[in-house]
């Protein structure tokens, strides 16, 4: 442990070119996502860490998982950790057939959106519209950015930062429910925010 | 010819004189043409950005360039945001340069290289990792971490 505790004048001076080291962690996944796993390769071996809290430690061209205990991983990266911003969060929201106005479900689940900006102390907004398959292209390509536009013009209204919110409209590509062309399907008229 | 090259040089080096004398801040703002690729979204105790030699103070809010060095202090911490939404935060006594990004935000599609010199980083990868396997590297002076899942950390320490 002390090892890794070194004092700041200590960095310093080892940073001008003395014998570095580096520990590598796989941790548990924020927001319970999928597996998370690395690959450490230092031009000789490939190192795969993929279970929770795994370790490698590289030093000197050569690299080998390691047993680090999880209560040790915990005070190494405690601070690193505390430092973690608000992660970004993925919202949803449908449209009415043929228009910018939001269904009413999703006129409820907007405020969701409006609500998560307020925990963050500072934010970003990406809001990408989408249509389903029914008309033709160029009118598909418009009305996905009426969408986007009408949700950033809500949140603006609402108070927001309009310099942080970015809009733009894919029509009807990148469909969430594949379908065959001139096929209305209500989870395709939609808009996809990311606030960060 | 030879001459002509002469004066041809000579030019170039006035242009560049008069460029470099013209464009005081050259230093402290990043070229127009460059796009943010981050934003600092937490800052505790003392954390820095180096920009093209310059140190100035991280704030929330500030957003961060190609090449940019993120540094803290002893007592310091730092969160950042990219714009592919991988975040970055960094315990104290750190020093991570964010050598090269590139993203697409119509198909996610990226590359990112963090050059990570010292200290505490725990990272949950975005959209890069996610649509381009292998594209999310972080360099250290002993090895090349290679992002194949979301979330982890590494420590970059001196031998005693």
């Amino acid at each position: 442990m002390m090892r890794r505790t070194i004092p700041a004048l200590a960095s310093m001076v080892l940073l001008a070119g003395c014998p570095r080291q580096a520990l590598f962690v796989v941790l548990p996944n924020a927001e319970g996502g999928g597996v998370g796993a690395i690959t450490v390769e230092d031009g000789k071996t490939a190192t795969i860490l993929d279970q929770p809290y795994a370790t490698a430690e590289s030093r000197a061209g050569s690299t080998a998982p390691t047993a680090e205990n999880q209560g040790n991983i915990s005070v190494i990266f405690r601070r690193a950790i505390a430092a973690q911003p608000i992660l970004p969060h993925h919202f949803r929201l449908y449209f009415i057939l043929g228009s910018p106005e939001l269904t009413p479900e999703s006129k409820i689940a907007y405020r969701a959106v409006f609500d998560d900006t307020k925990q963050r102390p500072v934010y970003e907004i990406e809001v990408i519209g989408f249509t389903d398959t029914l008309g033709d292209l160029t009118y598909n390509q418009a009305l996905s950015l009426r969408r986007a536009a009408a949700i950033r013009d809500t949140l603006v209204r609402d108070g927001l930062d309009r310099q942080a919110i970015s809009i733009a409209g894919r029509g009807e590509h990148d469909l969430l429910v594949p379908t065959a062309d001139q096929t209305p399907e209500p989870r395709n008229r939609r808009v996809e925010i990311t606030v960060r | 010819m030879g001459r002509k090259k002469l004066v041809l040089v000579l030019c170039l080096a006035a242009a560049l004189l008069i460029t470099a004398a013209g464009i005081p801040s050259a230093a402290e703002a990043p070229p127009i043409a460059q796009k943010p690729i981050a934003q600092i979204k937490k800052v505790t105790g003392q954390a820095a950005v180096l920009r093209s030699g310059e140190r100035r103070p991280a704030k929330v809010g500030d957003v961060l360039f190609i090449k940019d060095v993120i540094e803290t202090g002893s007592d310091g911490g730092i969160g950042i945001t990219f714009i592919d939404n991988t975040v970055f935060s960094a315990g104290p006594s750190s020093q991570i340069a964010l050598d090269e990004f590139q993203f697409d935000s119509n198909d996610f599609r990226g590359a990112m290289l963090a050059d990570m010199r010292q200290g505490t980083l725990a990272v949950v990868s975005g959209d890069i990792a996610r649509s381009t396997p292998g594209a999310m590297k972080i360099k250290t002076p002993t090895a090349i971490l290679g992002v194949r899942g979301t979330t982890f950390a590494v420590q970059v320490y001196g031998d005693r």
